[in-house]
């Protein structure tokens, strides 16, 4: 039996405002947990490229004093030939001298250049000639020098000079 | 006055407040500590890029010191490089001399990180010209050579016999700047 002509409302547990408040909550959580979820991610990339950069900054260390090492190296080897070749022409300039030095009139038959000093052994016309020309210059280069003559066949003076510099400028290798 | 409240109103109160309480602790325990982290790992991320970039400027640096270096030193390194050898010596400088007779006076000594070869030179030249241009090009020569005194000179009839040693410096490195183990020849 009918008492009214509407039909009945059906009655569910989810009403509207239960509804409304699910849906916001549930965005909300959602919203949070993504955001929780996106720091968790971060968070592993971090700690990630943290390990990475770490590595690579090792690297580039071991690299830096690999190159340090290198440059060392090359510039050890510029200024050891550097070193060298100022020897070499020095010592090509003091052979140079050496005979330009000597006069005419005096003739060489053996020189010995050493750190320590010079020897020199020749033939002069006369020990006039010799100290005016040949032993005044090596006076005034060397430290001390010493003289020796021996009379020779054709009636000159073989001579055996020795030179000697201050110990203080040899230079030792 | 009573308040009045029906069954689904106070489910929907209560449910409501558990779900607050549950966002609440969610963002406070969990969320905002994590947050702080972020932040704090990022600047810290920021720091470490930063050191990493400045190593990285320095290893350009010296990398392109290095190669610089290099390619204006080439010829001393290659000398330093070269090994030396006797007969290849003789080719080049014969000319200089009437007559050369170079010979090795031991094995090399290792200095640091060069080996040195003692090279016996004893040689006739017609004019101390001829020895000049000798020093001059062993200084532009394929080695490292260190004309040693004593330096002997000695007049024979019409030529000068000169007598000396040299020292001829050799790296033990190879050119990529390792250590090489010592060849004695």
């Amino acid at each position: 039996m009918k008492y009214s002509y509407l039909a009945s409302r059906k009655k569910s547990p989810v009403t509207s405002e239960l509804q409304l408040i699910l849906i916001f909550f549930s965005v909300t959580i959602l919203v949070l947990l993504f955001t929780y979820l996106f720091l968790l991610y971060k968070d592993y990339r971090f700690m990630q490229d943290v390990v990475s950069i770490t590595k690579q900054r090792a690297e580039l260390r071991t690299n830096i004093e690999d190159m340090k090492d290198k440059i060392s190296f090359v510039e050890k080897e510029i200024a050891l030939s550097e070193r060298i070749y100022t020897d070499n022409t020095v010592l090509k300039d003091s052979i140079s001298n050496l005979f330009d030095l000597v006069p005419q009139r005096i003739t060489l038959s053996e020189a010995l250049l050493r750190k320590d000093g010079l020897t020199l052994y020749g033939i002069t016309p006369n020990k006039d000639v010799y100290n005016f020309m040949l032993q005044a210059p090596l006076r005034s280069i060397f430290y001390k020098t010493y003289s020796s003559f021996y009379p020779a066949e054709n009636g000159w003076l073989h001579f055996v000079s020795t030179n000697y510099i201050k110990s203080d400028d040899i230079n030792e290798d | 006055m009573k308040i009045k409240i029906t069954r689904p109103n106070l489910y929907l109160i209560i449910m409501s407040t558990f779900l607050l309480i549950f966002v609440l602790l969610f963002s406070f325990l969990l969320l905002i500590p994590k947050g702080k982290n972020y932040r704090m790992q990022k600047i810290e991320f920021k720091k470490e890029m930063k050191q990493l970039r400045q190593l990285e400027d320095l290893n350009s640096e010296k990398v392109a010191t290095l190669k610089d270096l290099r390619v204006k030193n080439r010829r001393v390194i290659d000398a330093f490089d070269a090994k030396f050898s006797v007969d290849r010596f003789d080719t080049l400088n014969s000319k200089y001399f009437d007559s050369l007779t170079i010979s090795k006076v031991k094995t090399p000594t290792r200095d640091d990180e060069f080996d040195i070869y003692e090279v016996n030179t004893s040689s006739q030249i017609s004019s101390p010209k001829s020895f000049y241009n000798f020093l001059d090009s062993i200084n532009k020569g394929e080695w490292i050579i260190a004309v040693n005194l004593p330096v002997h000179f000695k007049r024979e009839s019409e030529l000068i016999k000169s007598s000396f040693t040299m020292k001829v410096y050799c790296s033990t490195r190879d050119s990529n700047g390792s250590k090489v183990s010592l060849v004695s020849k």
